[in-house]
């Protein structure tokens, strides 16, 4: 009976060990994921160097027809008539290249930064004001062209105390004066009732989650880090990372994962779906972020090789020369990474020795089809 | 009033007729048993020396000068009734039972005896409701699937698939007469004349579709022929993914003038009653159409089918400008779809400076659609709408902040609540 209790309210995995020293996983449905945030090292500088950036927005493999799909954000009641045009080639490019753009902003990723520091500064004691009154006087500087993080808000306490307001106060008096659209100046239900939060995640709604978490916190507050955290390792442990796949939260997801050194379900899933390069250049983050890699130069060479060629949305059903070779390069250094660092050893070296046949077959398919065609 | 008392004098005097009546009923009843005759007597009145047909006319009918004036019609109309309807021979207001006639000879082993049997006291009500039914005139009532356009009149309505020729069958097909109405023809011999004539739309939803006109000396037989007809004509119609048309387009037949609108999802059929049978039966979900000059019903059909039928694909636009045609679509943030690409793409030097680029321009041939100012409603510009904005002004965010308040405490109260509560009204006490 105690046992089932423990099966009930357990934590994140039970782990019994039977008879012939068998594991067995049992997962629990009712999840109590122990939230983590970036409250030790800084990792603004790591998570915006160019080197990273580029490699987590690489990471996202962004799909045109995910970014651009058919979103109804205008509350108008019917969709507006499309337009049309007649371009030339050039005009067609430059459009292209606006696109492009739109699909930057649309993927711009939440920043990662470190929990802010609680304010305590004490700007003056006056004892003369000592019970003046029964309640805090707040003062809000609200002219115009201050930005929100840097505006004077003071409060004098009863006690005759003259002090700089608190994050939490700041915002709210920012919200009051400065209204953000869709920012609630009371915490949503969604992020102040778990349950409802955990019906959310179980419905796979991250997506949703993650964009109203960014509307209604700032990065650097600790509610913010703690519904994004429990919210990846609800995606973590269901390996549902297609659902943030073209999004603007794979790049902290993925960075997250790094960071906390758990991105080996992240890797057995590239490796599973034979996403190969990309397995390098999470390798090369991992690299980036700890430096913690035996093959770590390797990787780093051959994720900057990966990082010229084009995003490969769905499997390739010809391949070049240069393809195998670049390929079989990636396998090596997979293979290298997961004798020496992974924590999922057997899983994720059954799953390369897998994809390890699948392109065998498929490169003896692309050389019997070029020889076919006579242009080898 | 007079009536009033003559009643209450009835009532009075029934009494006293009572006892007054019980002395001589026996001195009547001896009477006539002394006097029987046997002579035949002739009741010859004015109500049984007609018949019945003369006797009705000379209520109902209205003279010739009468009926030009417009007598004789409308509400205080009188309508010709069957008295005989619900009257049964043998039976009437005394009940009797006579063997032969309203009852067998033989009812089991037993002769039946003509006897009376007890009066039945509705039997005069029944005839009488009965009489006044046939008065009333009463409408074709249909469901209201399958009414059409208005009332139980045919426009608007579904006649079903055209029938086989020979063994192709209509599967899927539905008919909706767009119109039908009386032509009157003078002939030679017979005078003037009543011939019908119908216009029906047959389609299958699927892009097949075609309009008939047939004529006939009866509705039904010219519907039929139309119907017949326009399943021989059938037309192929592209549909733009399934919705709506590929481009916005001018049309015109004879003074009728249609500009269409494509449409995106969503939008549905605002347009005259008959494209939009027309676009249902095609198949096509979203278009908006204007109607300018004459609202000739088959001169709009025509104009919509020329109109429909001379329609570009996106592909052919492509190849006469030698462009990409390009879609912006603003739920999709604007993402550029190349719909169609020509053969051969010109650059910028080949396009001559006169050359309408603008899609909208050339698909309606340099025509611009006259767009009426908006005016402010009628109301806008009076003075009391001034006062309701103003006394308005401070109730207009009551709506969201009652939303609000449901949200946060699932109820409407506000923070002061609970310091001064609301007083309860106790209603079960």
């Amino acid at each position: 009976m105690s046992l089932l209790k423990l099966l009930k309210n357990n934590t994140r995995n039970v782990l019994i060990k039977c008879n012939e020293s068998q594991l067995i996983f049992i997962s629990s449905r009712k999840l109590s994921i122990v939230p983590s945030s970036y409250d030790g090292e800084n990792p603004a500088p790591k998570f915006f160097s160019s080197g990273i950036q580029i490699l987590l927005k690489r990471l996202t493999r962004p799909d045109y027809a995910k970014v651009f799909r058919k979103r109804s954000n205008s509350n108008a009641p019917m969709l507006e008539t499309p337009q049309y045009k007649f371009l030339t080639d050039e005009e067609l490019q430059i459009e292209k290249e606006k696109a492009n753009q739109s699909a930057d902003r649309l993927l711009q990723m939440p920043p990662v930064v470190k929990v802010h520091e609680p304010i305590n500064d004490v700007l003056s004691k006056d004892p003369a004001l000592v019970g003046f009154d029964s309640a805090k006087y707040l003062f809000t500087d609200i002219s115009f062209g201050v930005a929100n993080e840097h505006r004077l808000i003071v409060e004098r306490d009863p006690d005759g105390i003259l002090r700089s307001c608190d994050h939490d106060v700041r915002k709210r008096l920012n919200q009051i004066y400065f209204p953000m659209l869709g920012r609630k100046i009371r915490e949503p239900l969604i992020f102040a009732d778990d349950e409802k939060l955990h019906s959310l995640l179980d419905r796979q709604k991250y997506e949703y989650v993650l964009d109203r978490a960014c509307v209604q916190y700032e990065p650097d507050e600790p509610k913010f880090q703690k519904v994004t955290s429990i919210t990846y390792q609800h995606i973590d442990t269901n390996m549902q990372y297609d659902l943030l796949r073209s999004t603007r939260h794979f790049g902290p997801l993925a960075f997250y994962l790094t960071w906390h050194k758990c991105m080996d379900s992240l890797m057995f899933e590239l490796v599973q779906t034979g996403a190969i390069r990309e397995a390098v250049l999470l390798m090369s983050l991992r690299h980036a972020v700890h430096g913690d890699l035996k093959n770590g130069a390797d990787s780093d060479a051959l994720g900057k090789q990966v990082l010229t060629t084009p995003v490969q949305l769905s499997k390739s059903e010809y391949l070049t020369e240069e393809d195998i070779q670049l390929d079989n390069k990636c396998i090596e250094c997979l293979d290298a990474y997961i004798v020496n660092n992974s924590t999922m050893k057997s899983q994720q070296g059954l799953a390369l020795q897998g994809f390890r046949e699948y392109y065998q077959q498929m490169v003896e398919l692309s050389r019997g089809l070029k020889k076919a065609h006579g242009t080898a | 009033m007079a009536s009033k008392i003559l009643a209450i004098r009835n009532v009075v005097n029934k009494p006293l007729n009572f006892f007054v009546n019980k002395i001589p009923q026996y001195q009547t009843t001896g009477y006539n048993l002394k006097n029987i005759s046997t002579t035949t007597i002739a009741c010859l009145n004015f109500f049984n020396k007609l018949p019945a047909e003369k006797l009705w006319k000379s209520v109902t009918s209205v003279s010739n000068a009468g009926a030009k004036k417009g007598r004789g019609k409308g509400a205080g109309r009188i309508r010709i009734r069957d008295l005989n309807r619900g009257q049964i021979i043998g039976t009437g207001k005394i009940n009797m039972l006579w063997p032969g006639l309203s009852a067998p000879v033989i009812r089991g082993r037993e002769l039946l005896k003509q006897q009376r049997l007890p009066d039945d006291p509705e039997r005069m009500e029944k005839l009488i409701k009965l009489r006044d039914s046939m008065t009333r005139f009463r409408r074709l009532r249909l469901s209201p699937i399958e009414r059409g356009w208005s009332g139980s009149r045919m426009p608007g309505r579904s006649i079903g698939a055209p029938d086989p020729v020979g063994d192709e069958e209509f599967t899927g097909f539905d008919t909706k007469v767009l119109q039908l109405r009386p032509l009157l023809i003078m002939k030679g011999s017979l005078g003037r004349t009543r011939n019908y004539q119908a216009m029906v739309v047959t389609g299958n939803g699927q892009g097949l579709a075609g309009f008939g006109i047939g004529k006939a000396k009866e509705a039904p037989a010219a519907l039929r022929k139309a119907k017949n007809r326009a399943g021989k004509k059938l037309m192929n119609f592209d549909i733009y993914n399934g919705h709506t048309v590929f481009h916005d387009f001018f049309t015109a037949f004879g003074k009728t003038k249609i500009y269409v609108q494509k449409k995106n999802e969503g939008h549905g059929l605002k347009c005259h009653r008959a494209i939009k049978e027309i676009c249902q039966a095609i198949g096509i979900k979203d278009l908006r159409a204007k109607l300018e000059g004459s609202n000739n019903l088959q001169h709009i059909v025509k104009a919509f089918f020329v109109g429909l039928l001379q329609q570009r694909t996106h592909q052919q636009l492509a190849e006469e400008k030698k462009l990409h045609l390009v879609e912006f679509r603003a739920e999709n943030e604007h993402y550029p779809i190349v719909v169609a690409s020509p053969s051969v793409v010109r650059t910028k030097e080949e396009i001559p400076k006169d050359e309408t680029l603008d899609f909208n321009q050339y698909i309606m041939n340099d025509r611009v659609i006259f767009r009426r100012k908006k005016f402010p409603r009628f109301y806008e510009t009076m003075p009391h709408y001034e006062i309701f904005l103003k006394k308005y002004e401070k109730f207009r965010n009551h709506e969201k902040i009652r939303l609000n308040l449901k949200v946060e405490y699932g109820e409407i109260k506000s923070f002061l609540t609970d310091k001064y509560p609301e007083p309860k009204e106790e209603k079960e006490t």
